[in-house]
């Protein structure tokens, strides 16, 4: 029996290894917060300077040299009053078709998990979400594009619900599987009918969970850029019709970003990075706050 | 594999045997100082210590009750035991009684103490049976032990007939042999109730009474 | 199975003939005939797996919703079978309350709305019968007086003892004439055990009553009659008295005698 001395130095050796990987733990938390903490500061750094009130009410503006930006013309300066009305429609129409459709499939995979459809359907949709969005953007574009023999809202919509479809799904499902199966029995033991401990307990229970998975479905809608440019298309001004194509804050940011070296474009380009990124925190920011709060006796409960 | 409880039904049964055997030797030796006229004073000490061994098994009885909530034969074994030792513990002190009619009375040897002596037979051998059946939980055994009680009863009151009609003879060895047979037909109920605790443990069924 | 001797002539308020119940191709309770005497409580005791919380869960149609779940032979309440292709079970589970294992309080609920779910979620809109029936099912439950003044706070607020009487207040709105409890006081302390097998005797009064457990003490504390299953059989059916005290069957015995494994 080695006495307390003795293991005195496989101690010293034992804490040095603890810090060492203490150390290199920290470092690999460092080295993920970097990009992120470089990103973030070129956007608030490039962009905050576009930030004034115009900046969400005009058009991008045309492009200018830099001669012609010194001279404080105002055909410089501009916003993009285009993109956020036109996503603002393209999110809006895909959410109202995505949430009915996928709370309902994520019902379905959670209540009756039995069904060989349910287990197919459920795979399925977990293939979906992780393809490629640029694939289906492709897909509605030979489908509605082609057809209507131009870009539109509804195409670039309808490529959005799709990507939406199975995040909203998917959450649902998780979020409504971790509703205790007690609190299902319980109601139907006091003859309430399925449907209606359904909607009414299981849902009202898991609704923290679908909430945070139709605002995370939203958030990442808000931000595809792909899918958009091959159906939605562009156009300068607001949304003038539902088979038009309509602008979007992404495609601002590709378009001005990258076409052409014209500093009023860049800035508008990284102005609206900044409000696209100012909007994702906003609303990851409110799902944790509002839904957190509020239901947090829920949260405790399961 | 044995349960909690049956440790201590071992030492509750273990007991009552020690008390089993001793309150027999107590009332035979009762029997044997009558019928040779001595003084029997060891059987106060058997008494006592009668009486503390019930004490004990009362105790654990309800300790185990308390303890275990036992339930069925286990239950009933405990009920049963709480009875069956005060059932010895009377044995003990009706053989005390019968010497403390010895001390009372002095010398005896002039009596005529043949009827005595037979109808203390029978009670002695009801005493075996009774013990036998405790310890075998011999259920016929114990079914016959009532019938033997009635003999019992039969010479006391024979006894006692005879006496009041004036045929007991000299005072002292009338009185003595009468009080002396009360304890043995005493005794020869405390084995029947015996019996009947051993029915009970077994059967859960108390005889009815008469 | 003989019948305990007071319940003859006695229209039992339950009664089962060759009730099978199992999982695909696996029998949990191999045809169980009982009688259930009306405003009593029955309570269903043996060793884990034995078909006790099968049994109960198939008198309110509650084991069908296991997906696989079969269920064969009759179960009879006042008479008519249940599992009658013409009987809707969600009216048979209005007629019977189900207590659970673990309180279930519906977490989003207030302890008012937790009480009246039973009646709110299938149409009842009436505010003075529903504040009617909470007072009343409170009450019932031994609840009213510790929760009178916070009746909008959320159900789960509640100590673990409380919310038991929660769901059995829950229960009793809808008025049922049957309850049945599935070991409700097995996650309980026992003070809160003590109330409520306390509110079980009062509650006989009004209600037949059917309770799993497998706490021998509580079955002889707190039941009239006494249902013995073993690996889906009923070995045996008596006054708890009588069973406790003298069975007769020697399983039965073994059983309650510990000399069980």
């Amino acid at each position: 029996m080695t006495s307390i001395s003795q293991t005195g130095r496989r101690q010293e050796w034992r804490r040095i290894l603890d810090r060492i990987m203490k150390v290199l733990v920290i470092l690999a938390v460092v080295i993920a917060v970097i990009p992120l903490v470089l990103v973030v500061w070129d956007v608030v750094s490039q962009g905050l300077p576009a930030i004034t009130l115009n900046f969400f009410t005009h058009n991008p503006p045309s492009p200018c040299s830099t001669g012609q930006i010194a001279s404080g013309s105002s055909y410089c300066w501009g916003g993009i009053l285009n993109g956020i009305e036109g996503s603002f429609l393209m999110v809006g129409m895909a959410t109202l078709i995505a949430v009915p459709v996928g709370v309902g499939a994520g019902i379905y995979f959670s209540e009756w998990p039995e069904s060989r459809l349910s287990f197919l359907s459920s795979f399925t949709n977990d293939v979906l979400a992780e393809f490629p969005t640029i694939t289906i953007g492709l897909f509605i574009f030979v489908l509605i594009v082609e057809t209507t023999r131009t870009f539109s809202a509804v195409a670039g919509a309808t490529s959005l619900a799709i990507i939406m479809l199975p995040i909203v799904a998917r959450t649902t499902e998780e979020s409504l599987k971790l509703v205790p199966t007690t609190l299902r029995e319980a109601s139907m033991a006091l003859g309430i009918p399925r449907w209606k401990t359904i909607f009414r307990i299981v849902i009202s229970t898991g609704r923290s969970g679908l909430a945070t998975g139709i605002l995370l479905a939203i958030a990442r809608a808000a931000g595809e850029t792909a899918p958009l440019v091959v159906t939605a298309g562009y156009l300068n001004f607001p949304p003038t019709g539902l088979f038009q194509p309509t602008a979007s804050i992404p495609y601002i940011i590709y378009n001005f970003g990258t076409g052409g070296d014209y500093a009023n474009w860049t800035t508008t380009a990284w102005g609206a990075a900044l409000a696209l990124v100012v909007f994702m925190l906003i609303l990851n920011l409110s799902v944790k706050l509002f839904i957190g709060r509020r239901f947090a006796g829920v949260r405790a409960e399961i | 594999m044995p349960r909690l409880m049956d440790m201590g039904l071992d030492q509750l049964n273990s007991l009552l045997l020690d008390m089993a055997t001793l309150s027999q030797q107590a009332v035979s030796a009762s029997i044997d100082a009558y019928s040779r006229g001595s003084k029997g004073t060891e059987v106060r000490q058997m008494s006592n210590r009668l009486h503390a061994l019930h004490r004990q098994v009362s105790d654990l009885s309800v300790e185990m009750i308390a303890r275990y909530q036992p339930v069925a034969s286990d239950l009933r074994f405990l009920k049963a035991c709480m009875e069956i030792s005060y059932g010895f513990f009377r044995y003990g002190r009706y053989a005390l009684d019968i010497t403390s009619v010895l001390e009372m009375f002095g010398d005896l040897g002039n009596c005529d103490k043949k009827f005595v002596v037979d109808t203390a037979k029978k009670t002695q051998e009801m005493i075996r049976l009774s013990l036998e059946a405790f310890a075998k939980r011999d259920l016929e055994m114990a079914r016959n032990i009532p019938k033997m009680d009635d003999v019992v009863d039969e010479s006391y009151r024979k006894n006692l007939r005879s006496t009041i009609q004036g045929k007991g003879g000299d005072i002292k060895c009338a009185l003595s042999a009468t009080l002396i047979l009360r304890y043995l037909e005493r005794i020869a109920d405390h084995a029947s109730y015996i019996a009947e605790s051993v029915e009970y443990i077994a059967t859960g069924i108390e005889p009815k009474l008469d | 199975m003989t019948e305990p001797r007071s319940l003859g002539g006695v229209q039992p308020k339950f009664e089962t003939k060759g009730l099978k119940a199992g999982f695909r191709s696996t029998w949990v309770l191999n045809g169980i005939d009982l009688k259930i005497p009306p405003n009593k409580v029955t309570a269903v005791m043996g060793p884990s797996g034995c078909g006790k919380t099968t049994f109960v869960r198939c008198l309110n149609r509650l084991h069908e919703l296991t997906p696989g779940a079969v269920v064969e032979g009759e179960a009879l309440l006042d008479g008519e079978d249940i599992y009658d292709r013409r009987v809707d079970p969600v009216a048979v589970r209005r007629r019977i309350g189900m207590v659970f294992q673990k309180p279930n309080p519906f977490p989003t609920m207030s302890i008012y709305h937790n009480v009246v779910a039973g009646l709110t979620l299938n149409g009842e809109r009436d505010k003075k019968k529903l504040d009617h029936a909470v007072e009343h099912s409170l009450r019932g439950a031994y609840l009213w007086d510790e929760v009178k003044d916070k009746l909008t706070n959320s159900g789960a607020s509640l100590s673990g003892g409380q919310q038991q009487r929660l769901c059995i207040a829950r229960a009793l709105a809808v008025e049922p004439e049957v309850l049945l409890m599935d070991e409700p006081c097995s996650a309980l302390d026992p003070t809160a055990t003590a109330k409520i097998e306390e509110l079980l005797t009062q509650l006989k009064r009004d209600y037949t009553i059917i309770i799993v457990t497998h706490n021998l003490q509580q079955a002889s504390r707190v039941s009239d009659y006494t249902a013995f299953f073993y690996l889906g059989k009923l070995v045996e059916f008596d006054e708890t008295t009588t069973l406790f005290e003298n069975p007769r069957e020697e399983l039965t015995e073994r059983y309650i005698t510990g000399k069980f494994g």
